[in-house]
């Protein structure tokens, strides 16, 4: 562990930004349809159940990392087979969100540049970032949630002049309750919800453990909400047909702005959205990864990781997949089950049932 | 590493050094060979003065007065000391100690110290003061007769003020300390003297209010201070660059002004100030950088405008930073955020162009640095000619050949203009030179680019310190109850408290109902208000 | 420490040498397409043209020292049997790059969208990130798309900025066309509850004269361009025309009137009191009525009164009571026959079945299938409509009320 505190509100803000990042972009919970958005807010309730698993193990050892406390709950070899292991899953978690930033990146702008060009210099920053350590990453946060914001609500404006908004579009509600249980539960729960796992990692950091609660909670809350506000506006402005069509809902709704004569085409908004929330997430991943690693290894200086474990991510990010449709299968059917499932939810349970007892008996 | 191990080389060697001489220490009982001393050390310069006079009778005393030309102030020599002492010719010194005598009934100056060792009496000498020497005496007196041609107070040059005192800096120490002391009279305004510089001894002043500024930064700033080894002190800027927490990256983590006013504001709000002898600009410490971006009459115009002003000149620096950068990534990668028919004619006027915009914009940029630091080192009268010469060039000559477009011409111009209305002339240089970094990047990755870059740039931004203070405080790690005075301005009235990073005693800052008591309503008045309330025109 | 900052330094050097600018486009190099027409030929392979502006013969463009003598466009032709084949076959007669993402305008020929159908080269504009979603769809009628935009206009002197404003102005002031977009034209193309509706545009005049710069200098254009119905789609196909009455009663019931003239007949008089609404609100709505979808449309019109050439006292309040109703009778006409129209052709132009859809989707669902063929003809729609009369003009009566007073 670095020598830093962060204090509740830029946990906050990093929470809501590693959420929203590339969540916001995607098609999120699409497969419950005009539902999605209550898909989300179901996800969003269940993870609060899910957060406070982690929070409750973080009760127990408080100035730990999780990396660190595995080994005291389930002994030497197994817990560090497990932190390793962690230390892996944030590391592929971070090249996923790098392969998907760096391919909407060249859909939407530069089609004709290479794949490894566009998400090499975004780890080139990332990796600056994270060496410069957690208060570094938790300023950087707050200067751009404020920039986030304004974006947000200068898109939300410019949408509401063009008169896109239909609302009738979500209308019938609730066409197929069981789609929208089945969304939540095996793909909205995971992505973005269960990935606050990373947290666990900066949780330590905090230097007001009492208020960590209420802060994540409220994150997690805000989160859910503007995530379901966005697919809502995305079915209201597109209709479901197009949004359920479209790689990347609200870059097709940014495309359909026209004010006047002057502000049509105003990507570079999503651009900008897209660059912010991925380098965000992927730095927290990295960071996640880095400080595990300095801690299972007893590395002094955890910063010096940076640049070794970014290339990692970045390789990794090249083969990952050999298309997007692939990328897009995996990331729906096979990582949840075999290993969003395991690392969110599994694993933190039984750990915390290992630790209840054993604690108990002292 | 390396470089600690050198420093305490060098430390071993000078102390050796110094062993190595037997120079006399302390001031010999005869005046002669204090005299002889004296001369020898200073080289025979010829502005050293010494003057000798027989003070008193019965037994009369060889005395002499030492005084460097120039420095001190003439007529104060003349009128209380020589004449003085010429006056009490006759006093009988018979049994007395004639060097108390001169020194408590002669010797008619506000200041009077006495000194033993050659170190200080050559210190004192060569700024300023009158030595007095006796004959069979081991001890100097010291007057203080600071004085001399200087420039006097004028209005600062780089800090232009509309509002506020017109008063700047001098060059004298003496003079700077004592502007601000008529600012703020309060005893609890402390000021630390130092002497910086092996070779030029120059005076350095650290300068706070105590019970205001935080005690460890304080701390801080004196084992910097005293840290420093350096041959000279010519300017200010020497400290800066030896004391200053990031001494590589492009942005000052050191604030200095010229207005005594601002020096007044900044130790109020808890800052500490450096004085240094010979330079008319106060160094202000910790600096955050919303402060570049701030002037004292912000505080001395009405809350709106200040708000405006100051949110304008973000957007200035924005635009200095990332203008052309903005203008080739939309050109090159980007144009269909153009609408169309500004497309159009961009497009018209860049079709007899022969560069890319990159190249274009790279021309002009550096065709604008040179005309501007062509301007700046110039006399006045050459310099209208190189500005005649500049918009011939940019403006008629480049467009008419082909050379650019007018488009980039104006770019180029807002850029220019935006870089000089940044009211810190540190901040906007580094903006220039940032600026061809963002050119190149949006040449290479478009908006893409010009985003990293600004990532990058807030990245290396909050993780710089100006001595322990974060640099984008009160934004990043945000402070709510500060934030009223960043790049907003709250009322006066409403600006209760002091920045909670620079120190975390006495926090508040005056009393709560400042707020004017407007008297009743001039439009509509209640039918039971009396006369003489104010509302009746 | 220093091997990681000279890693650094040759990545970012690397990476910028390399990277050299792939996507980056000067604009000199760019060939910004206007208008996009597609035809289809004898051999069944697609013909575009391209409508390329010239920069520098735009007028108004400062160093244009050609402005207003040569056209402001260029036209080329290309085939191909897809287009994406199409535009990159192009550049064999195009010396820049072919940049779509200010086309504003794509035009398809009557025939093509007959016979072909619109979904297969939707999909490539789609699918494509440079065209915009926002760009206007119109066909062509009696002429191929390819001539279309050929022809030279005045006012706006880019002819597919003209043809923007045309439908743009057309369908605020006067209600028989409408302004679709790619993106809504895709929306409803795809919907099972609504069709699609195009404006159509036909060309009035010598379309040979109309392509030369001689067109500019008279008054009276040889070639007009002008904005002719609705077309009306069905699975993608062009199937029908709606004119006059009944495009304007279609437009009506989509709630796209903004603004637009009623003329009613009076004691005898033909047409002799115009309206014109100002504001109107358009409110559909779907229901169960006795186990059958019925729906009702409610218009709610206000307006002034423009011409009153009979002698009437509009400063009568029933009076004008008589004549708003008159008025509701007469728009309720036109709404009327455009229903009937569309039961005819079998086409849900109004979106009643995403009505029906929003409201009732356990009915929607056994009728989606057949909805086109066999619900909606049948459907029971009940039309109610309300015109209020705001205003009477800066006069209250007409003179000629005046006149037959005198004459009395």
């Amino acid at each position: 562990m670095e020598k830093a505190k962060i204090s509740a509100s830029q946990l906050f803000i990093l929470m809501i930004l590693f959420q929203l990042s590339n969540s916001l972009l995607i098609p999120l919970a699409i497969n419950a349809g005009r539902d999605s958005w209550l898909a989300i807010i179901i996800a969003m309730i269940v993870s609060i159940f899910l957060f406070s698993v982690y929070q409750a193990l973080y009760q127990y050892y408080p100035a730990l990392l999780p990396t660190d406390y595995m080994e005291k709950l389930i002994g030497k070899v197994f817990g560090r087979t497990l932190a390793f292991l962690y230390i892996l899953f944030f590391l592929f978690s971070a090249a996923r969100v790098l392969r998907e930033f760096g391919v909407m990146l060249l859909s939407l702008a530069f089609p004709e540049t290479p794949l490894f060009v566009m998400s090499a210099l975004l780890i080139l920053v990332v990796v600056y970032t994270v060496y410069k350590g957690i208060e570094v990453v938790a300023r950087t946060g707050e200067l751009l949630f404020v920039v986030m914001g304004l974006l947000g609500l200068f898109l939300l404006l410019l949408i509401a002049i063009s008169g896109l908004i239909d609302i009738s579009n979500l209308k019938p509600f609730l066409e197929e309750p069981s789609k929208v249980i089945k969304t939540a539960f095996t793909e909205t729960l995971y992505v973005p919800f269960g990935e606050i796992i990373v947290f666990t990692m900066i949780f330590p950091y905090l230097n007001q453990a009492r208020k960590l609660k209420k802060t994540a909670i409220f994150a997690i809350g805000t989160t859910g909400v503007i995530l379901a506000l966005t697919m809502a506006l995305n079915i209201s402005v597109l209709g479901l047909a197009l949004t359920e069509r479209a790689l990347f809902p609200l870059l097709s709704t940014i495309q359909s702005i026209e004010v006047g004569e002057f502000l049509e085409r105003v990507d570079v908004i999503f651009v900008l959205i897209l660059v912010i929330g991925g380098f965000f997430k992927v730095s927290v991943y990295v960071y996640g990864a880095v400080i595990g690693t300095a801690s299972l290894f007893n590395i002094k200086e955890p910063s010096r990781l940076a640049y070794p474990l970014g290339m990692v991510v970045l390789l990794l990010s090249m083969i990952v997949a050999n298309n997007y449709p692939q990328h897009l299968q995996e990331g729906l059917k096979v990582f949840p089950l075999y290993a969003q499932l395991p690392f969110q939810v599994i694993i933190p349970v039984l750990l915390l049932i290992i630790a209840f007892f054993k604690n108990k008996k002292t | 590493m390396s470089y600690r191990k050198f420093l305490k080389k060098m430390n071993r060697k000078e102390q050796s050094q110094d062993l190595e001489k037997d120079d006399p220490k302390s001031i010999d009982t005869s005046l002669t060979e204090n005299l002889n001393i004296i001369k020898e050390k200073t080289g025979n310069s010829p502005d050293i003065i010494i003057r000798i006079i027989s003070f008193g009778h019965d037994p009369k005393v060889r005395t002499a007065i030492i005084y460097a030309d120039g420095l001190v102030d003439n007529p104060t020599i003349n009128e209380y000391l020589v004449e003085s002492m010429e006056n009490n010719v006759q006093e009988k010194l018979h049994g007395k100690d004639p060097f108390t005598i001169l020194s408590e009934k002669v010797v008619a100056l506000g200041s009077v110290k006495t000194a033993k060792d050659w170190d200080s009496l050559f210190q004192s000498l060569l700024s300023g003061d009158t030595v007095i020497l006796m004959d069979g005496k081991n001890e100097a007196l010291i007057g203080s007769t600071k004085g001399g041609e200087r420039r006097s107070i004028e209005q600062p040059d780089s800090e232009v003020s509309i509002r506020g005192s017109k008063e700047g800096f001098t060059e004298s120490i003496a003079t700077n300390i004592s502007l601000v002391r008529r600012i703020i009279n309060n005893p609890n305004l402390w000021v630390e003297p130092m002497n910086l510089g092996k070779q030029t001894k120059t005076d350095v002043s650290i300068m706070y209010i105590n019970g205001i500024a935080d005690n460890d930064t304080v701390e801080e700033v004196r084992h910097r201070l005293r840290r420093v080894n350096l041959d000279s002190i010519l300017d200010s800027g020497y400290i800066e660059q030896v004391i200053e927490d990031e001494s590589i990256g492009l942005f000052p983590t050191i604030i200095h002004t010229e207005r005594p006013d601002a020096a007044a504001g900044n130790l109020l709000e808890g800052r500490i100030a450096i004085f240094v002898n010979g330079s008319p600009n106060a160094l202000i410490v910790p600096a955050v950088m919303i402060q570049f971006f701030q002037t004292p009459e912000d505080y001395y115009m009405r809350f709106p405008i200040s708000t405006f002003i100051r949110q304008l000149r973000v957007l200035m620096y924005l635009i200095s930073l990332i203008g052309p950068a903005l203008y080739v990534a939309i050109t090159t990668y980007h144009q269909e955020m153009i609408p169309t028919g500004l497309l159009i004619i961009i497009a018209s006027q860049t079709d007899s162009v022969p560069f890319p915009a990159i190249v274009e914009a790279l021309i002009m940029e550096v065709t604008f640095e040179i005309l501007r630091e062509a301007g700046l080192r110039m006399p006045n009268k050459i310099s209208s000619t190189i500005s005649i010469v500049g918009a011939l060039v940019i403006g008629q000559g480049a467009i008419q050949a082909g050379i650019v477009s007018p488009a980039m011409v104006i770019v180029v111009s807002v850029t220019a203009i935006a870089s000089l209305a940044t009211p810190s002339y540190d901040i906007a240089i580094s903006a220039r030179l940032i600026r061809f970094a963002f050119m190149l990047s949006a040449a290479i990755a478009g908006f893409y680019g010009i985003i990293l870059g600004l990532i990058m740039l807030t990245v290396h931004l909050v993780s710089l310190r100006s001595f322990g203070v974060p640099y984008i405080s009160p934004l990043a790690p945000f402070e709510p109850g500060n934030i009223k005075d960043t790049i907003l301005r709250a009322p006066l009235w409403a600006l209760n408290e002091r920045p909670k990073f620079l120190s975390a005693k006495n926090r508040v800052r005056q009393g709560k109902n400042q707020r004017p008591q407007v008297p009743m309503s001039q439009g509509m008045v209640r039918a039971d208000t009396k006369e003489g309330d104010k509302n009746e025109f | 420490m220093n091997f990681k900052w000279i890693i650094s330094c040759f990545m970012i050097i690397c990476l910028t040498l390399l990277s050299g600018c792939w996507s980056s486009k000067e604009l000199t190099d760019l060939g910004i397409i206007s208008a996009y027409a597609l035809d289809k030929n004898e051999d069944g392979e697609y013909v575009g043209t391209f409508q390329i502006i010239n920069p520098m013969n735009v007028p108004g463009s400062l160093q244009g020292g050609a402005s207003g003598q040569r056209p402001a466009v260029t036209t080329f032709t290309e085939t191909g049997v897809n287009p994406t084949e199409l535009s990159n076959r192009a550049s064999r007669k195009i010396s820049r790059d072919l940049y779509y993402s200010h086309t504003s305008l794509l035009v398809i020929s009557e025939e093509l969208a007959r016979d072909e159908g619109l979904s297969a080269i939707l999909d490539s504009m789609e699918r494509a990130l440079e065209f915009r979603a926002t760009a206007k769809v119109v066909i062509t009628r009696g002429i191929k798309a390819g001539d279309f935009i050929k022809v030279l206009t005045g006012i706006d002197q880019i002819p597919a900025e003209n043809v923007l404003k045309t439908l743009d102005s057309t369908e605020k002031l006067y209600g028989e066309n409408i302004n679709t977009n790619l993106q809504e034209f895709i929306q409803s193309l795809t919907s099972t509850g609504k069709e699609p509706l195009v404006s159509g545009f036909s060309l009035l005049g010598d379309m040979e004269k109309g392509k030369t710069m001689e067109q500019l200098h008279s008054t009276d254009f040889d070639a007009i361009l002008e904005a002719n119905g609705l077309a009306v789609f069905k699975e993608g196909k062009l199937v029908n025309w709606l004119d006059g009455e009944k495009a304007r009663g279609t437009m009506w019931g989509l709630n796209r009137i903004h603004e637009t003239p009623v003329s009613i007949d009076w004691e005898n008089h033909k047409k002799a009191i115009a309206y014109r609404v100002i504001r109107q609100k358009t409110d559909v709505s779907a229901q169960m009525k006795d186990g059958k979808p019925a729906i009702s449309i409610t218009i709610r019109a206000e307006g002034d009164l423009r011409t009153v050439a009979v002698p009437v006292d509009v400063t009568d309040p029933h009076v004008l009571l008589a004549i708003e109703k008159a008025l509701g009778q007469e728009i309720k006409k036109e709404v009327e026959a455009a229903v009937q129209e569309a039961k005819e052709n079998k086409t849900d132009v109004f979106g009643f079945g995403e009505k029906l859809h929003q409201s009732e989707p356990d009915v929607w669902k056994k009728l989606e299938q057949e909805w086109q063929d066999v619900s909606f003809p049948e459907l029971d729609v009940d039309i109610t409509v309300e015109a209020f009369i705001r205003r009477t003009g800066v006069r209250n009566n007409p003179y000629l009320f005046d006149l037959e007073k005198k004459s009395d």
